[in-house]
């Protein structure tokens, strides 16, 4: 009894912030999501309506937003995993002395602020930028290549963005594989890529899973670099959501949205955890 | 002992991490060099060189109140978060309360949801409440996306703490809150460290919250750079972004030698 009156004074403060200003605006944008919008006037009093959600399913724009936003998500995971992995496995199984200066490499950048590291891709990526002057210099082109407001400023940008927390969960998996597992398969007479796809890449998988639905979700929630990179028209669900709240007012298309984003990253880590609740079963 | 050199990265795989190492850093350099640049656009070679940009910066009161914002949010947001995450957090690993794996997952619940959302969950329940422009008001919202990190570090710092030397401070007569002053706090205080290390830079970096949230006079640093961005590029933004490559950089590297940063990403 004095036990649980001392843990609620400790744990209180912080409860109520979070009640306040996280679990109470969240569960009050609820309602809103089912009101109706009339343009000009705000919400139409007394109508209650799943014209919002129904709109998210059926408008050819909205779906053409949402499926845009998933293959970013998931060209981003890919283009993580590829590029993540080789640098991983460096960390995790190079010369010792590397070790540390290649992880503070990875979070160097992951530190830095994301308009920062944002600005830094249009500098490069821009008709002006710094890729098209040079290749304009070169004469390998001869009007600017469309860089920005893209799905290819959006891809690279957001790769380059998630790439440090792909590295970093890829790192930890493949130091949890043993090396002397790796080493008996190369004993036995295994390639360098045998060793790789039947000992490191399967044990390792947990870790891949675990970086890739990280790195999804950070990626279908971004609203920054999309912002900064695909400009004011090439919109994905987190700058969409951002637009109808800002330009066009409309809250409860803005309300169903944020709930419909939010849907798709709770689902998509709870199918991972159950996934991984049956691998860890079968083990 | 060649065998076991075919679990060793080959030449090619290091030739490939050490291309994307590089990748990691190109927009970091970019910035920098466009900082120092003359044109507003950074050409190869550069057309010439300048510190003007950084003096404009540093002369201009819109940066420096930006400047000054967001150092007080992160300050504010990064102490707060310590003091109630950590108590939070010793609560739960002291299974002082029930349902202590729910209640968890209710404080790390910020980290899941998607930051646009809490922010516009935040703009309509600080518009019907009035908080809106709220100095107070910004700085919870702060709180509620810092203090994740916080908790996490802490619990994961109390996992490793060895019981029996709480309870040697207690049997010695130190009262609970002496034990964990004396006793818990210096053992977990690396761990703590890059909590806190992770809270200021989440509340320094924010963007999606806080631009729903701000009033007049209270734009953050990144809010003001996302904002000009959209205006055109001005190279003073590669300047003040220079600057805080610098800082960034400092403060990793300070952090790495005083608590060993790395091994708590």
């Amino acid at each position: 009894m004095r036990a649980s009156r001392y843990g609620l004074i400790l744990l209180a403060p912080l409860a109520l912030v979070l009640a306040g200003f996280f679990i109470l605006p969240v569960l009050m944008m609820l309602p809103v999501s089912f009101r109706e919008y009339v343009p000009g006037a705000g919400l139409a009093p007394g109508v209650w309506t799943l014209e919002n959600y129904a709109r998210i399913v059926t408008d050819d724009y909205y779906r053409e937003v949402i499926w845009r936003t998933l293959g970013l998500g998931l060209f981003v995971t890919l283009a993580c995993l590829l590029l993540g992995y080789p640098l991983a496995y460096l960390i995790a199984r190079g010369p010792e002395r590397w070790r540390v200066p290649l992880i503070l490499l990875v979070i160097f950048p992951m530190l830095l602020n994301l308009v920062v590291r944002s600005f830094g891709w249009i500098a490069l990526l821009a008709n002006r930028g710094l890729v098209n002057n040079l290749l304009l210099q070169l004469g390998l082109i001869h009007a600017p290549l469309k860089l920005m407001f893209n799905i290819t400023g959006l891809m690279i940008g957001l790769t380059h963005i998630y790439l440090p927390f792909m590295v970093l969960m890829l790192v930890a998996a493949i130091r949890n594989v043993p090396g002397d597992v790796e080493a008996a398969a190369a004993t036995l007479g295994s390639s360098r890529l045998h060793v790789f796809t039947s000992v490191t890449l399967p044990l390792s998988a947990p870790g891949i899973l675990a970086g890739s639905i990280l790195v999804f979700v950070l990626t279908i929630s971004a609203l920054v670099t999309p912002r900064m990179l695909g400009g004011p028209t090439y919109k994905v669900m987190a700058t969409l959501i951002y637009d109808e709240f800002m330009q066009l007012l409309d809250w409860p298309a803005g309300s169903a949205l944020s709930f419909a984003l939010t849907l798709m990253a709770v689902a998509v880590i709870w199918l991972s955890s159950r996934l991984t609740r049956r691998w860890a079963g079968m083990a | 002992m060649s065998a076991t050199n075919n679990a060793h990265p080959g030449p090619a795989v290091t030739a490939a991490a050490l291309a994307v190492v590089v990748f990691l850093q190109i927009p970091v350099i970019i910035v920098v060099l466009a900082a120092f640049s003359t044109t507003s656009y950074l050409t190869i070679p550069p057309r010439g060189w300048t510190l003007a940009w950084f003096g404009k910066v540093l002369s201009d009161p819109t940066y420096l109140s930006a400047i000054r914002m967001s150092l007080f949010l992160a300050c504010g947001s990064t102490a707060i978060s310590l003091l109630l995450g950590v108590a939070a957090a010793y609560a739960l690993f002291r299974k002082a309360l029930p349902g202590s794996e729910a209640i968890t997952a209710v404080l790390m619940a910020p980290l899941i949801l998607p930051a646009v959302v809490i922010g516009v969950a935040l703009l309509q329940y600080f518009s019907l409440t009035g908080l809106r422009g709220n100095l107070v008001g910004l700085l919870l919202a702060h709180v509620v996306i810092t203090v994740p990190y916080v908790v996490r570090s802490a619990l994961a710092s109390l996992s490793g703490l060895d019981l029996a030397l709480e309870d040697a401070a207690r049997v010695l007569g130190a009262t609970g809150f002496e034990t964990f002053r004396l006793v818990t706090l210096p053992l977990i205080w690396p761990g703590l460290l890059a909590g806190a290390l992770f809270a200021f830079i989440t509340s320094l970096d924010n963007v999606p919250v806080t631009i729903f949230l701000i009033g007049a006079n209270q734009t953050t640093l990144p809010v003001l750079i996302f904002t000009s961005v959209e205006m055109g590029i001005d190279p003073s933004v590669a300047a003040v972004s220079t600057l805080l490559i610098v800082a960034t950089g400092i403060v990793l590297l300070i952090a790495e030698r005083r608590a060993g940063f790395h091994r708590f990403v």
